[in-house]
C-alpha cells in the first residue's frame, strides 16, 4: 500500500531563520569582511566646521604620499547632488554645511595611509554665521543654508478634513500642548559600507553594497554617476542592520565609486563606530503643537497639529516623514476635523533619514498623550475613551485610509486585559501621595501603521523567479531584501506552503540585481505581504504546472491531486502516488517541464494619495497596544521598564519565531528611544557619537515581554498576513510618558525621559518648552 | 602609524623595576584603559610598552593578620568572586559587581584602575573608604624597594597620582575593618555596570547607640579625584544619627562636592544626586 | 629597538606565529593579519562586545586587547569554537531559539555565552542578562538570547 502523508503547513510555527546557522559560525560575510584582490582603503575627510565657505583645498602632499592612488574633490567629480530634494552634492567644493559635510577623500593600499593622506590635505574656510536652532529658521536675518532656499524652506505639508472651527465649537474641553522629540540614530551593529569595483575591459560597475533598495539606488546611482545603468550591478551582501538607515543614497557610496574610478582599483570604504555616529542619517527631530477637543460624552472632535521639523543641512526622508505622521493624526481614531501643518526648515545640523516607524513614534507620542489628557478632562478611564474612538473594520477614516480588517478594539481589550491595566492604574494613583520614593506607573499607547505596503513610489511592486531542478529544489529568485529582519525565510514558508516541500528544500537568491526581478524596496513594513504575494504567485504556477503533468502520468485528474511532504499525493487519502523529484526527472526534454515560473505582485489594491494626501495608501493596516509598567525613582528620576504588555493586529501570523523576534526588538528599540538614547548636538557637533554616551539598552535592562497576536486574516495579505516591521517600536515613548504621569502625577512633553530630566521634571524646574 | 619604540614582557618584578629605572617606560597591565588612549594617539612614541601581565607574584589575593594584600595584576572578575573577600571584605565585591561587563572585568585589572586614577573610577571610592594603601616599588641597589602611600595621597589630578616614573604599583594592601564595620557602595546610572560613574558614594562606619563611629565617608565623579569627604565624615561623628540629622548631612555633602556639566549630568544634578543618594546611603548603613 | 615583536600562540587549536607592530590589537590581528573575519568589529572601544573571544579560556574584547600580549596563550575565535560546526548545542540553540536576526553581534554573543556557559553553567536568568551586558544587539530585544543561553545552560529554566 502506498505511504499516506498526512497535510502539514508551516505556517504560524516557529521557524528558525534559514541564514542562521550561517551566523551563528562566524561564517556569514558582511561587507566589512569581503576583500577584492587589488582592494584600496577608501576615507573621507570630514569637516569640522558647521557653515563656512570653502576657500581652498589643497591635496598636494596627500597626492605625494606612496601608497595613495587617488584623491579627490568636488572638482574631480561630476557631483550631482543626492537625496529627496537633490540638494546634497557627494563632495562639498563651495560651502559646507554641516558636520557630516564631505570634502575630499583618498584611496590608498592601507587604512593608516589613507588617514595619513587625509590628514595631510589643507581646507581653507572662510567663517559664515549658523543656524542652529530650527524655531530661528525663519527669522528675517537668519542665516541661508541652501542658496536655492533663501526662505530656509525645505518641504510644506498641509492636510486637513473636515472643519476644526466647527470641531472646535461642538467641544466641551480643547487642549493644548507643545512636544519635542529628539534625535536619535540606527546604531546598526554593521556600520556603513560599500566596495566599487569596476570591470577593466567593459567598463561595468559592480557596486557591494547595503542599500535596502538596490533596484531604485541602480538608478539613482546612474544618474548620479552619468552612467549606463545597465552597466551597473548590485550585489547586496548580508547586512549589519537596517531599520531605514539605507534607504537613501548618501555621500559614501558615490565617493567610493568615484575613487574607483579614479585609482582604477576596487575601493572598500567601511565606516568607523565614530564616522558611524557622526555621518549616518538620524531619526527626524521635531517640536510638535498639538490641540484637541472632546465632548464631555467623550466624543473625540477634532485636533489641530502645527509642527516644525528640522531639516538639517540636507534634505534625506527625514524631511518626508509628515506623510505617516498626518496618517495617526487623522485616522488612528475616529477625528471628524483634522488640519494639519508642517513646515521642515534647513539648519546646521545633522539631517535625519527614514528609520523604523517612519515618524509614527513622534505623532503617536503626542496623540496618546492626548487620549490620556483627555480621557482625565471628561473623567472616563483612558481604555474606554480609546474604545469609544478608535476605528473599526470597515470604516474609511477621514483621509481615505479604508480598513477592510481592523483589530484596533481587540488589541486594546487585550493588552488592558492581560496586564490588569485598570486595576494597576487605580492602585498607583492612590500610592501617588505616599511616601515611598520609588512610585508606580502604568500606561498605554496604541498605534496604526500601513501593513500592506505603501504607494510612496510610483510602484510598490515586487517580482519574483522560481525554478525547480531535479531533486525537487527550489530557487526563489526574489527581489526583496533581506536586512536580518528574516523575509528570506518567511518567502520561502510561503512557497513550501503551496509545494508541500520541507523548507530545506528551498534556496532563496535575493541580492543581486543582474539576477533578481524587480523590487520597490524594503521599508513600510511592505516586504512579507507584497513579496509574499509575489512569492505566492510563483508557486502557485509551479504547483498548477507540476500537478498538469502528474495528472499525465498518473491518469488522476489534476483537481484530485496535492503536493505534500516532497510527493504528488490524491488530496483526499493523501496516498502518495510519485515523489516529486521522479515525476521532475520524468520530465526533462518535455515540453511541459519548463519549471521555471515568474510572478509578481504589482498593484495592491491600494491607491496613490492624491495631491490633499488623501487615499488609501496601503492594502492593508497593522494596529497594536502596548502597556508599559514603570517603576520612577523620585530620588534620581531614574525610570526602570519592568514590563511590556503587547498587542499586535498582525493579520496572521506566518513564523512565530520570526514576529516575536521583530516585536521583542522593537519593544526594546522604542525603549531606548523613550529613555536612553539621545543623540546630543550643541551647535552643530554630536557631543557623544560612541556607545558609552550614546546608550543602547542591553540585556539587563530589558523589560519582562507579553505578547499577544490578534490574527485578523486579511483579505488581501499572504496566507491573511500584515507587515509588522516597525509596528512595535512605535508605542513606547507614548506609554511610558503615559506611565510616567500615571506614577508621579507629572507629565513631561520631551523625550527621552533620562534620569536628569525626569527629575528636573519632579522637582517642577524643568526648562519650559518653546516654540 | 602609532607605535612604540619596543616592547617588553618580564616575568619578574626585579626585571621590572629594573627597565623602569631607565625611564621611558609605559606600563601595561589590562590594556581596558591604555588601548583607548593608544587608539586616540595619546602615547609616546619614544617609550618601551612594558607588558606586567606575565608577573605571576603580582597576582594573588592573601590574608594576613591585620590585612589584605590584593596584587595589582588582580582582576575585577577575581574580586567580584574570592569567597573569602566577599565574607571579608564585601564592599569590594559589590563594587566590582557594578564595574563595565564581564569582558572588561575579566581583563581590567584593580592596579590599572588605580593607576588610570579617573575621577570616575570604579574601585576607588570603596578603597578609599577601607582605608586602603598602595605599595609602590622601585629599584634600589640592584634590588626592590618600596614605600608605601595612602589612597588618600596618591590621587594629584585626573589621571594623576603619587607613582613615579620609575615606580611600579605591586599591590593595594587594606586593613581588616574593626568589629561592627559596615558599609555601603552606590554608583548611580541606568545600567547596572556598564556605565561610566555620573556619582559614586560610599559611607561606611560603625553604628553603635545612634552614632556613626568613626566614619568614612567618599565619593567619585564629582571632583577632579575620588576623594574622602572629611567635613561630611566630621559632621556624622559629632551627633546622633536621626532623620532629620541625615538630611542635614545630605547638605553638607553637597556642599562639598565640586561637580563639573558633562555630557552625563549637570553640576546641579550631580549635587542633587549626592544630596538625595547620601540619606539614602547613610539610612541604610544605620539601618541594620 | 623595534617597533615590531614576534609572537608565538595558539588560535583555535593550531600553532601560529606572527610578527606584528606593537600597539595592533588582536581584533586588528585576528581580521586583517588572519582573514579570521567571524569576530566583527562594533565599536573598537570595549563598549559592544560584538569582538568578544576567549583568550585562555576567558572571554575579552578583542578590541582592547593588544596583539602582543597574545604570546604563548591560547586563543579561540567563533570560528574555532568547536570541531563540527554543525553539531554544537549552543550554536543549535541560537538558530533555533531565535537568537539570531542580522546576525552581526551574534559571533560575539555566542563566545560570551561560552564563558558564561563555562565558568557559572548554572547560572539563572538575571545573571546570563548580566553575563552579556557588555554585548549590544540592536536586532533582537535580548530576549531570545537570554533564553538560548538559558536553554543551554544546566539549570532547569528552559521554559
Ligand atoms: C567599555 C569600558 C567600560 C569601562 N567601565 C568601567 C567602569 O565601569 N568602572 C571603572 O572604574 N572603569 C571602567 N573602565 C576603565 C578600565 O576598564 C579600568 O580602569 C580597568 O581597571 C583598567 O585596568 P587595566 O588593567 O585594563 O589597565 P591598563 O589599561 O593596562 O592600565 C591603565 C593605566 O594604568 C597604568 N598601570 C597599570 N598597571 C600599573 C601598575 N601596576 N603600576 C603602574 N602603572 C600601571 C597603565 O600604564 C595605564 O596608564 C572601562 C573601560 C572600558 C573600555
Ligand atoms: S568592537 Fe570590541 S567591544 Fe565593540
Ligand atoms: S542580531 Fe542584529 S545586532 Fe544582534
Amino acid at each position: 500500500m502506498a505511504a499516506i502523508i498526512e497535510k502539514e503547513s508551516l505556517i504560524g510555527k516557529a521557524i528558525p531563520k534559514m541564514d542562521a546557522p550561517g551566523k551563528v559560525s562566524g561564517h556569514t560575510r558582511y561587507i566589512h569582511d569581503l576583500n577584492l584582490p587589488g582592494q584600496l582603503i577608501g576615507r573621507i575627510l570630514r569637516t569640522d566646521r558647521v557653515h563656512a565657505r570653502i576657500i581652498s583645498i589643497d591635496t598636494k602632499e596627500a597626492e605625494a604620499l606612496p601608497g595613495v592612488h587617488a584623491v579627490i574633490t568636488a572638482k574631480d567629480v561630476p557631483n550631482k547632488p543626492l537625496g529627496v530634494t537633490k540638494d546634497n552634492p557627494p563632495l562639498k567644493g563651495d560651502k559646507v554645511r554641516c558636520e557630516r559635510d564631505e570634502i575630499a577623500a583618498v584611496a590608498a593600499e592601507t587604512e593608516a595611509l589613507a588617514e595619513q593622506a587625509l590628514s595631510l590635505i589643507k581646507v581653507e574656510y572662510e567663517e559664515l554665521p549658523a543656524l542652529f536652532d530650527p524655531r530661528q529658521a525663519l527669522l528675517e536675518n537668519a542665516p541661508v543654508i541652501q542658496e536655492s532656499k533663501p526662505d530656509n524652506i525645505s518641504m510644506e505639508f498641509d492636510y486637513s478634513h473636515g472643519d476644526v472651527e466647527q470641531g472646535e465649537a461642538e467641544s466641551d474641553v480643547v487642549i493644548e500642548d507643545l512636544f519635542k522629540l529628539h534625535y536619535v540614530t540606527h546604531c546598526c551593529m554593521g556600520a556603513s559600507g560599500v566596495i566599487a569595483d569596476f570591470d577593466s575591459t567593459s567598463g561595468n560597475l559592480t557596486l557591494y553594497s547595503n542599500t535596502q533598495v538596490p533596484f531604485l539606488h541602480k538608478r539613482e546611482f546612474a544618474s548620479v554617476l552619468n552612467m549606463d545603468p545597465n552597466r551597473i550591478r548590485i550585489i547586496q551582501p548580508p547586512i549589519g542592520g537596517g531599520f531605514g538607515s539605507k534607504l537613501d543614497i548618501y555621500p559614501f557610496e558615490p565617493i567610493a565609486v568615484f575613487l574607483a574610478q579614479k585609482a582604477r582599483r576596487p575601493v572598500k570604504l567601511t565606516f568607523s563606530r565614530e564616522e558611524e555616529f557622526l555621518a549616518s542619517p538620524t531619526r527626524q527631530p521635531a517640536y510638535l503643537r498639538l490641540r484637541s477637543g472632546v465632548t464631555k460624552e467623550g466624543v473625540l472632535t477634532f485636533r489641530t497639529l502645527d509642527s516644525l521639523l528640522d531639516n538639517g543641512a540636507y534634505t534625506s526622508w527625514g524631511a518626508t516623514i509628515p506623510f505617516v505622521m498626518m496618517q495617526t493624526f487623522s485616522s488612528l481614531y475616529r477625528v471628524p476635523h483634522c488640519l494639519y501643518h508642517t513646515t521642515t526648515v534647513y539648519t546646521n545640523n545633522p539631517y535625519a533619514g527614514s528609520f523604523r516607524g517612519y515618524g509614527n513614534l513622534q505623532a503617536t507620542f503626542c496623540v496618546e498623550a492626548h487620549m490620556d489628557k483627555l480621557a482625565e478632562a471628561v473623567g472616563i478611564d483612558p481604555l474606554r475613551f480609546r474604545l469609544k474612538n478608535a476605528q473599526q473594520a470597515g470604516e474609511t477614516s477621514g483621509q481615505g485610509m479604508h480598513f477592510k480588517s481592523c483589530g484596533f478594539k481587540e488589541c486594546l481589550t487585550t493588552a488592558a486585559a492581560r496586564s490588569d491595566y485598570a486595576i494597576k492604574r487605580e492602585q498607583n494613583l492612590k500610592a501617588q501621595g505616599d511616601d515611598n520614593a520609588v512610585k508606580k506607573g502604568i500606561g498605554m499607547a496604541s498605534m496604526l501603521h500601513v501593513g500592506g505596503g505603501a504607494k510612496i513610489y510610483p510602484s510598490d511592486g515586487c517580482g519574483t523567479i522560481l525554478k525547480m531542478d531535479d531533486f525537487g529544489h527550489v530557487t526563489l529568485m526574489t527581489g526583496a531584501s533581506e536586512i536580518g529582519q528574516g523575509s528570506e525565510t518567511v518567502l520561502s514558508q510561503l512557497v513550501c506552503e503551496e509545494l508541500g516541500l520541507p523548507l530545506s528544500a528551498v534556496t532563496v537568491v535575493n541580492n543581486d540585481t543582474d539576477i533578481t526581478p524587480w523590487d520597490v524596496g524594503v521599508h513600510a513594513s511592505r516586504t512579507t505581504f507584497i513579496a509574499g504575494n509575489s512569492a505566492i504567485g510563483a508557486a502557485r504556477l509551479a504547483r498548477e504546472k507540476i500537478l498538469n503533468a502528474a495528472a499525465g502520468t498518473t491518469a488522476m485528474p489534476a483537481d484530485q491531486l496535492s503536493l505534500r511532504g516532497g510527493c504528488i499525493v490524491i488530496d483526499e487519502s493523501g496516498e502518495a502516488v510519485i515523489t516529486l523529484d521522479k515525476l521532475l526527472r520524468s520530465l526533462h526534454f518535455q515540453e511541459r517541464a519548463e519549471l521555471v515560473t515568474t510572478s509578481f505582485y504589482y498593484e495592491p489594491p491600494s491607491v496613490h494619495q492624491d495631491k490633499a494626501f488623501k487615499g488609501d495608501v496601503s492594502a492593508s493596516y497593522a494596529w497594536a497596544t502596548q502597556v508599559v509598567e514603570i517603576e520612577v525613582d523620585t530620588l534620581t528620576g531614574v525610570v526602570t521598564l519592568n514590563r511590556c504588555t503587547a498587542a499586535h493586529d498582525v493579520g496572521r501570523v506566518l513564523n512565530k519565531l520570526g514576529i516575536e523576534g521583530q516585536v521583542e526588538g522593537g519593544i526594546v528599540m522604542g525603549q531606548g528611544y523613550a529613555l536612553t538614547e539621545d543623540l546630543l548636538i550643541d551647535e552643530g557637533h554630536c557631543q557623544n557619537p560612541n556607545f558609552r554616551d550614546y546608550k543602547l539598552i542591553t540585556a539587563p535592562e530589558i523589560p519582562e515581554i507579553d505578547l499577544s497576536f490578534i490574527e485578523t486574516m486579511d483579505g488581501e495579505g499572504p496566507q491573511g498576513a500584515k507587515g509588522i516591521g516597525e509596528a512595535p517600536a512605535i508605542c513606547m515613548a507614548a506609554a511610558i510618558a503615559n506611565a510616567l504621569y500615571n506614577a508621579t502625577g507629572v507629565r513631561i512633553y520631551e523625550a527621552p525621559f533620562s534620569p536628569e530630566k525626569v527629575y528636573r521634571a519632579l522637582k517642577g524646574c524643568s526648562q519650559p518648552l518653546e516654540w | 602609524m602609532t607605535n612604540f619604540k619596543s616592547y617588553l614582557a618580564p616575568a619578574t618584578l626585579d626585571e621590572a623595576v629594573d627597565q623602569l629605572n631607565q625611564g621611558n617606560v609605559t606600563v601595561l597591565a589590562g590594556g581596558s584603559d591604555l588601548m583607548l588612549r593608544v587608539g586616540a594617539g595619546n602615547y609616546d612614541p619614544s617609550h618601551t610598552l612594558m607588558n606586567i601581565l606575565k608577573i605571576n607574584e603580582l597576582r594573588n589575593i592573601s590574608f594576613e593578620d591585620n590585612e589584605v594584600q590584593i596584587g595589582t595584576l588582580t582582576t575585577i572578575t577575581e574580586i567580584r568572586e574570592d569567597p573569602e573577600l566577599s565574607i571579608k571584605m564585601p564592599l569590594l565585591g559589590q563594587a566590582a559587581d557594578q564595574f563595565a561587563s564581564m569582558q572588561i572585568r575579566n581583563v581590567g585589572t584593580i592596579g590599572g584602575n588605580i593607576c588610570n586614577a579617573s575621577p570616575a573610577g570604579d574601585m576607588l571610592v570603596p578603597l578609599l573608604l577601607l582605608d586602603a594603601a598602595v605599595e609602590l616599588a622601585r629599584q634600589s641597589d640592584g634590588g626592590v624597594a618600596s614605600r608605601r602611600v595612602a589612597l588618600k595621597d596618591f590621587f594629584v589630578g585626573p589621571g594623576k597620582t603619587q607613582c613615579q616614573s620609575n615606580e611600579l604599583l605591586t599591590r593595594v594592601s587594606i586593613p581588616f575593618s574593626k568589629q561592627g564595620f559596615r558599609a555601603r557602595f552606590y554608583k548611580f546610572g541606568t545600567r547596572p555596570a556598564l556605565d561610566i560613574s555620573t556619582v559614586s558614594i560610599g559611607i561606611g562606619g560603625i553604628f553603635n547607640n545612634g552614632y556613626l563611629q568613626a566614619p568614612r565617608v567618599a565619593f567619585g565623579a564629582v571632583a577632579p579625584v575620588p576623594f574622602m569627604a572629611l567635613k561630611t565624615m566630621k559632621a556624622i561623628e559629632q551627633s546622633p544619627l536621626d532623620s532629620e540629622r541625615i538630611k542635614e548631612i545630605a547638605e553638607i555633602a553637597r556642599d562639598e562636592i565640586k561637580p563639573i556639566d558633562d555630557v552625563r549630568a549637570t553640576a546641579w544634578y550631580r549635587k542633587q544626586l549626592v544630596h538625595n543618594l547620601t540619606i539614602k546611603v547613610l539610612s541604610d548603613v544605620t539601618d541594620a | 629597538m623595534s617597533l615590531t615583536h614576534e609572537i608565538k600562540f595558539t588560535l583555535n587549536g593550531s600553532p601560529v606565529s606572527l610578527t606584528i607592530p606593537l600597539t595592533m590589537s588582536v581584533l586588528t590581528m585576528l581580521r586583517d593579519l588572519l582573514n579570521l573575519t567571524g569576530t566583527k568589529y562594533g565599536c573598537g572601544e570595549g563598549e559592544c562586545g560584538a569582538c568578544t573571544i576567549l583568550i585562555d579560556g576567558v572571554s575579552v574584547n578583542a578590541c582592547l586587547k593588544f596583539a602582543v600580549d597574545c604570546d604563548g596563550r591560547t586563543l579561540t575565535t567563533v570560528e574555532g569554537l568547536v570541531a563540527d560546526s554543525r553539531n554544537d548545542p549552543l550554536r543549535t540553540a541560537f538558530a533555533e531559539k531565535g537568537g539570531v536576526q542580522c546576525g552581526f553581534c551574534t559571533p560575539g554573543m555566542v563566545m560570551q555565552a561560552r564563558h558564561i556557559l563555562d565558568n557559572y553553567p548554572r547560572a539563572n536568568e538575571s545573571q546570563i542578562k548580566r553575563g552579556i551586558e557588555g554585548n549590544l544587539c540592536r536586532c533582537t530585544g535580548y530576549k531570545k538570547i537570554i533564553e538560548t543561553i538559558a536553554s543551554v545552560g544546566e539549570l532547569d529554566n528552559k521554559g
